[in-house]
């Protein structure tokens, strides 16, 4: 376990400079920076809310923003190794399987948090740019955001190991995150509906990741974020981390 | 071999785990039956739960619901420099007369109430949305039962919210025609960062016309300084210098 630190470390590093480097960081880089300053014109409209209106529009565009990218990177990461035959290479050394998925799934959660804290920076000077205070809780929405992240993107990992291509990956995943969102509105409808319908649709919401537990960016989470936030995040990327090893182990490379 | 067998075991169970640890959770939120979506907007409640972002919808909504109030039912205006944006009354004689758009404000808007009262059904924690909301209801419409209608909503959400209490009571004083008690009921609002402007605005105007003209220009002052809305910003200006030509422009 110890000798495979390094061999998850390269891969991590490799996967997060191969991210940077690519177009698509850029011009998501670019997009964000246009977007958040665009949302001065919307805080202009609220008169005497426009702090509020300025912060709560820049979080939600920075999470959905790092969303987008970091589930195109994790739809798109292992079939394109995979049809690049670089995947064969990779195996064709000492590198065990879990090192590997553990790598690139590490790789892709440093590239987010890297671009929250990019585009934090961005919206942060824009705030104090406006003379505006930042929010008290904006560290903690941000950690909020990338709990989100590290829970869908691990699970964009375990579905493109059995999904036919990167975009039914990313449509899979997008509505598992809009599903997480949605927990407590379909636990409500549950308890409305009783009898086996409600049992039924009960049931159904354990396979879904309640992804408000760590919406503080909403006021939806507890603040600070608790225990049993970080709990449930580490968990659910660790079975969606199994089971894409699982599924690793019985390709054949 | 028997590693990877397991796999999927222990892939559950942490699946399983992490629902167990967040079986707990209970939304802070009105729940979907509450939720009654005026004019077109159920499409954008619709993002905003699929999307979390509550907070921002309920802005959205504060923003129309400024755009709506902010659109004259019946737009008269003068064309003298200066006096744009109200109009001149005319008396028997035939004489204009000015009195600075003191109707700014007054109309119908049906569709108030249900549009400021959303604000608050998509965030509850949006105090400063249902206190915009309940002071231009009750204050400038002059339907203080819709105002105490909203502000009930919102503390049935915020029970301890001592800002919608304060309204309230001013309401009650209003309604008893108590003018003085209103400016001072409403006066510990005025320094919180959520009191609309109009509230303050409504406070100056109750001390000046009391004779506490040392209080209505540390008021005006205030809403000079702080506000970004330009309309309330120029008639504070105004005022401060009546008040300053009347000798009056020292707070008490």
């Amino acid at each position: 376990m110890r000798r495979s630190a390094p061999v998850v470390l390269a891969v991590a590093y490799n996967s997060f400079f191969e991210s940077v480097r690519s177009r698509f960081f850029t011009l998501a880089a670019v997009f964000a920076f246009t977007a958040v300053y665009a949302s001065v014109l919307a805080g202009v409209m609220a008169v005497d809310q426009e702090a509020r209106l300025l912060a709560d529009f820049g979080l939600a565009l920075i999470e959905l923003t790092a969303l987008a990218y970091a589930l195109f990177e994790a739809s798109s990461a292992l079939p394109r190794e995979a049809e690049t035959k670089t995947i064969y290479l990779v195996f064709s050394r000492p590198v065990p399987r879990w090192a590997y998925l553990a790598g690139k799934l590490g790789g892709a959660l440093l590239t987010a948090a890297v671009m929250l804290a990019v585009m934090a920076a961005i919206h942060v000077s824009l705030l104090l740019f406006r003379g505006f205070d930042v929010p008290p809780a904006y560290a903690w929405a941000l950690a909020g955001t990338f709990l989100k992240l590290a829970v869908i993107v691990s699970f964009a990992f375990f579905v493109s190991l059995f999904s036919t291509s990167p975009v039914s990956t990313l449509v899979i995943s997008g509505i598992m995150w809009t599903l997480g969102h949605f927990a407590a509105e379909a636990r409500f409808l549950a308890e409305r509906a009783g009898g086996l319908k409600g049992f039924l649709l009960g049931a159904a919401l354990w396979l879904v990741p309640n992804l408000q537990l760590f919406n503080v960016r909403d006021g939806a989470a507890a603040l600070p974020l608790g225990l049993p936030a970080f709990f449930s995040a580490a968990a659910w990327t660790l079975s969606s981390y199994l089971g894409a090893l699982w599924l690793l182990s019985r390709k054949e490379f | 071999m028997a590693g990877r067998s397991l796999l999927p075991a222990a892939a559950v169970l942490c699946w399983g785990a992490a629902a167990m640890s967040a079986s707990s959770y209970r939304s802070p939120f009105p729940p979907p039956s509450e939720l009654r979506a005026p004019l077109d907007g159920a499409n954008g409640d619709m993002l905003a739960l699929a999307a979390g972002a509550r907070r921002l919808f309920a802005d959205l909504w504060f923003v129309r619901l400024m755009q709506y109030y902010g659109t004259r039912e019946v737009r008269e205006e003068s064309a003298e420099p200066g006096h744009e944006g109200h109009a001149h009354s005319l008396d028997a004689g035939g004489h204009e007369h000015c009195d600075h758009g003191a109707d700014y404000g007054k109309g119908s808007y049906p569709e108030f109430l249900p549009m400021a009262r959303h604000i608050i059904e998509v965030d509850p924690a949006f105090t400063a949305g249902a206190l915009y909301g309940a002071a231009s209801l009750a204050f400038n419409l002059e339907r203080p039962a819709e105002a105490e209608e909203l502000l009930t909503y919102g503390l049935k959400y915020s029970p301890k919210e001592w800002r919608y209490l304060t309204v309230l009571a001013a309401i009650g004083y209003s309604k008893a025609k108590d003018p003085a008690a209103v400016a001072a009921t409403i006066a510990p609002l005025l320094k919180d960062p959520d009191c609309p402007v109009m509230l303050k605005q409504l406070a100056a105007f109750l001390n000046k016309r009391a004779g506490n003209y040392g209080a209505a220009a540390a008021i005006y002052s205030d809403i000079a300084a702080t506000s970004k809305d330009e309309a309330y910003v120029a008639n504070a200006r105004r005022e401060l210098e009546k008040l300053a030509g009347a000798g009056a422009g020292k707070p008490r």
